[in-house]
């Protein structure tokens, strides 16, 4: 069981999302504490072009905080941002009734409470789009209430291009359009992975969009079935190369700064994972040495349990290098 | 002042005239407060039936004449010189005392060419009903049974003296023009009747694009917010999305203090959920008051400019007509300019709200506006009748019953509840009947039951009493249909051939693809060959002596079944759809 006693030697992965990203306590802590003024102060304080929508879901992840949301946007209905947050936790709710079981296993009772929540989210994101249409958090919510609801790759894409008319390089955006694009939610591989492209192409040197190539990979090599045709997958010289110049352009580049760069643990994660799938556990080391031990749910959870998968390749990578 | 901006109330024949001076040929309108939305369903056409017959005697003029008949209003309008003019209102005026009766069978026909050629709006069926202003959504019924009486006394008692009003723009007032009409009261406007519990509201149908209306207060603020709507609307779904080709919207008044704006966004096919969804941002931003000062300005100068274009005041006459026998005060073109420049921003934002809450949205089938806060407009009722209960010869889960109140089509869908369509006689637009015995009702809600004797085994005493239970002023009797309706055996998918809310059922078949007419073309054709086949072995198998007459019987049903089976796809293709 040499192995084994070798893995414990690392520390543990660490899935907390406050510790890549400290700001995240005090978010939760002023929101408990109903310091709304506090909250908004310091997604006000963000550099033009931060992705906001970090801090509305670390909100919207809060239980019970719908209760201070409602009373915000009662007292002012024009609040972008209490109509955005509240819209989010909407549609966190609808999801925990719904689950991320496949569409057949969960019953319709549960589709159609997951479908009230998303209706109530998009009658809040509606107005605050309409108020604000460059604001870049409620634009990306829409996105994920246009992908529940099923109303289509056109609109999807409509919602998007509002967001990106704005925000070009979004990258919680795009990794939710990237989703919708798939086709488990009616999309093409094709239309993935020229949107993945696309992202990167347009991304300026060292931004986390790179990353999307990697998700377009994960996802396509998740949706094959047997073990064969996910090695084949792998196995193709253009998605090894591809990964490369992805990993390369985006957190590999001299120019990649990990503050406020909200979703990075997600993307050096992606690149890890799948470098460690190919087999290249050298480029999966380094992508492990970046991540630390931080780790989050995706894309992990998509090779077992997260811990255990994460502990599993990371021990086998760094074993080597 | 200029003169050609005023207009004069006076009278000729103790009708109200609105004369505004103006050079050129003289135009004049006869108008009176009567059109589709008086009538019932079942009588539906007859107003513009009378028009027609009044329009007859005009023959083969060479001046420039015309009729209109719309939901309140119907108009006679001509232009010429002024012995034309007079010789025209005249006529009108004679035709209307004493309509050409001789005539009647040929207008008739006439009306139905016309209505071949027609598109009927959706919208107003399922805002008002199969009543009042929701009439115009539907075919003229009415005209095929209409007798000499009936129309008369339809003439006698709405084109009337007191029911009329004409305008004249012309260097004066014609000289001895006299206009004899029958005696008769003003005509209060219709009733304005609603189909929707619940507004906003929407329903899905047909291929287009979106089509909303909306009823708000009659305002120059009404007519600037339509304005902004359409820029707004062209801006995102045009020349930002490139979704659409056209978007295009109306601000008509419905002289009752209100007026109902249009709007529509045209669509293709594979673009129809991102045009819905610009669509709603559109509104959406104007709701919220996020109305461009640029555009109000742009399309108040635009309205302006018709207001002080040389013949402004000339082409209000017919609306002036129209606000005098709705009883109305009238307004000069200066007063409307200085409405025009009173709107602000915030007046349009109130209209926006208004709209909002009003509207009824026509969304492209297989889309939903749920998610936008519309409720979807009923499509079934909300109780079958008790009474005698006919399941379907179909086997599909659906039945007939037949109570004292009225009629009702239950279907059971897929997820097991169960749906009614019912007519309650006494809130019955319309029966019409075929001379098979087929029956469908229509109540004035729009809500269509079917009342099939063959698909549900209505024995002769049952359909006897449902006769007798319909006022005879609802039916319409229809000409022989090539194919009743059979029962068809296996449950339908989904419940359909379920109730529908009007339209559903009257609504025009989708148009046939390209590929779909060539499926048509070549199984069609497979078909013609296999059919071929399968008569000449029928006709001369029989003789063959190497042939047993079990083994001719057996090949010749598969033949023929096989023929079956091959023109299967291009039958149900031509039932599905229409020629494009």
């Amino acid at each position: 069981m040499s192995f084994t006693s070798s893995a414990s030697s690392l520390p543990s992965p660490d899935f907390e999302v406050a510790s890549a990203f400290p700001e995240a306590v005090r978010l939760r802590q002023d929101a408990a504490a109903g310091d709304w003024a506090s909250v908004r102060q310091y997604v006000d304080s963000l550099p033009q072009g931060t992705d906001r929508s970090f801090a509305t879901s670390v909100l919207a992840e809060i239980p019970g905080v719908e209760q201070s949301l409602r009373e915000l946007v009662a007292a002012d209905p024009d609040d972008v941002f209490a109509l955005t947050v509240l819209g989010s936790r909407e549609i966190e709710a609808g999801w925990e009734i719904r689950t991320d079981a496949r569409a057949k296993d969960v019953s319709r009772e549960q589709f159609a409470a997951f479908h009230a929540h998303l209706r109530e989210a998009e009658k809040l994101l509606i107005r605050a789009t309409a108020l604000d249409p460059s604001y870049d958090a409620a634009w990306a919510e829409r996105l994920n209430t246009a992908r529940g609801l099923e109303l289509g790759q056109n609109e999807a894409r409509r919602r998007y291009d509002r967001l990106a008319a704005h925000h070009p390089h979004h990258f919680t955006g795009q990794a939710r359009l990237l989703q919708q694009l798939c086709p488990k939610w009616g999309g093409t591989w094709q239309a993935a992975h020229g949107f993945a492209q696309e992202c990167l192409r347009n991304a300026p040197d060292g931004a986390l969009n790179g990353g999307l190539v990697a998700e377009a990979h994960l996802e396509h090599w998740a949706d094959l079935r047997t073990s064969q045709e996910r090695a084949a997958y792998l196995r193709q010289p253009h998605v090894h190369a591809e990964l490369v110049e992805a990993a390369e352009r985006s957190v590999l580049h001299p120019d990649f700064r990990p503050a406020h760069a909200y979703g990075w643990v997600t993307v050096q994660g992606c690149f890890a994972a799948l470098f460690s799938l190919i087999g290249d556990r050298a480029r999966a080391a380094v992508h492990f040495r970046g991540l630390g031990n931080l780790a989050s749910e995706y894309p992990w959870s998509y090779l077992g349990k997260p811990a255990d998968a994460y502990v599993k390749y990371r021990d086998a990578a760094l074993a080597g290098g | 002042m200029n003169p050609q901006a005023t207009v004069r109330l006076t009278e000729t024949d103790g009708i109200p005239t609105l004369f505004a001076q103006a050079a050129g040929p003289m135009r004049a309108g006869l108008v009176f407060r009567v059109g589709i939305a008086d009538e019932t369903l079942a009588r539906a056409g007859v107003t513009h039936l009378v028009e027609h017959l009044a329009l007859h005697r005009q023959g083969l003029a060479d001046y420039h004449f015309n009729g209109a008949t719309k939901a309140a209003f119907t108009h006679f309008h001509v232009e010429g010189t002024e012995h034309e003019v007079v010789a025209y209102l005249q006529g009108v005026c004679d035709s209307l005392t004493a309509l050409p009766m001789e005539r009647l069978e040929t207008e008739k026909e006439i009306l139905r060419t016309e209505e071949a050629r027609r598109e009927l709006p959706l919208l107003p069926l399922w805002r008002y009903g199969a009543q009042g202003y929701g009439l115009v959504s539907y075919p003229e019924w009415g005209v095929r049974n209409l007798g000499p009486q009936e129309v008369e006394a339809w003439a006698q008692t709405w084109f009337t003296q007191g029911n009329a009003v004409l305008w004249v723009a012309g260097e004066r007032l014609p000289e001895g023009l006299t206009l004899k009409l029958p005696a008769g009261q003003r005509r209060s406007l219709p009733a304005v009747t609603s189909a929707l519990p619940t507004t906003p509201a929407y329903f899905s149908e047909g291929t287009g694009g979106v089509l909303l209306d909306a009823v708000v207060t009659d305002s120059a603020a009404a007519q600037l917010y339509a304005g902004v709507l359409e820029r707004e609307l062209s801006r995102a779904l045009r020349q930002e999305g490139g979704f659409s080709y056209t978007a295009a919207t109306d601000c008509t008044a419905r002289r009752d203090g209100f007026a109902v704006v249009t709007a529509f966004a045209d669509a293709l096919p594979s673009k129809q959920d991102a045009v819905l969804g610009g669509f709603v941002d559109v509104l959406a931003a104007l709701q919220v008051g996020r109305i461009g000062q640029g555009d109000l300005d742009a399309v108040r100068t635009r309205a302006d400019s018709a207001l002080t274009a040389p013949d402004a005041a000339v082409r209000r006459l017919p609306a002036m007509a129209e606000d005098l026998l709705a009883g109305r005060s009238l307004r000069t073109l200066d007063e409307l300019r200085a409405e025009l420049r009173a709107v602000t921003a915030e007046d349009v934002h109130k209209v926006a709200l208004e709209a909002a809450e009003t509207a009824l949205m026509q969304v492209p089938g297989g889309h939903s506006a749920d998610w936008a806060g519309y409720t979807a407009a009923p499509t079934s009722s909300p109780h079958a009748v008790t009474g005698r209960r006919f399941a379907s010869k179909s086997n599909d889960g659906s039945a007939l019953i037949v109570g004292e109140e009225g009629v009702s089509v239950t279907t059971r869908a897929q997820d097991g509840t169960e749906r009614a369509a019912t007519v309650l006689y006494r809130a019955c637009a319309a029966v019409l009947s075929w001379p098979d015995g087929g029956r469908r009702f229509i109540g004035t809600d729009g809500v269509i039951v079917d009342v099939e004797p063959g698909l549900y085994g209505v024995d002769a005493p049952t359909m006897a009493a449902v006769a007798a239970a319909v006022p005879p002023a609802a039916v319409v009797g229809m000409p022989p249909r090539e194919r009743p309706p059979v029962p068809k055996p296996g449950p339908a998918p989904d419940g359909s051939g379920a109730p529908h809310a009007g339209s559903s059922q009257r609504a025009a078949l989708p148009r046939r693809t390209a590929l779909q007419t060539v499926a048509v073309v070549v199984f069609g054709l497979l078909g013609a060959l296999c059919a071929f086949l399968a008569l000449s072995f029928t006709v001369f198998g029989a003789e063959d002596p190497e042939l047993s007459t079990g083994e001719w019987i057996a090949i010749s049903a598969f033949l023929w079944g096989f023929t079956g089976l091959v023109s299967w796809p291009a039958v149900s293709i031509l039932r599905r759809t229409r020629r494009l």
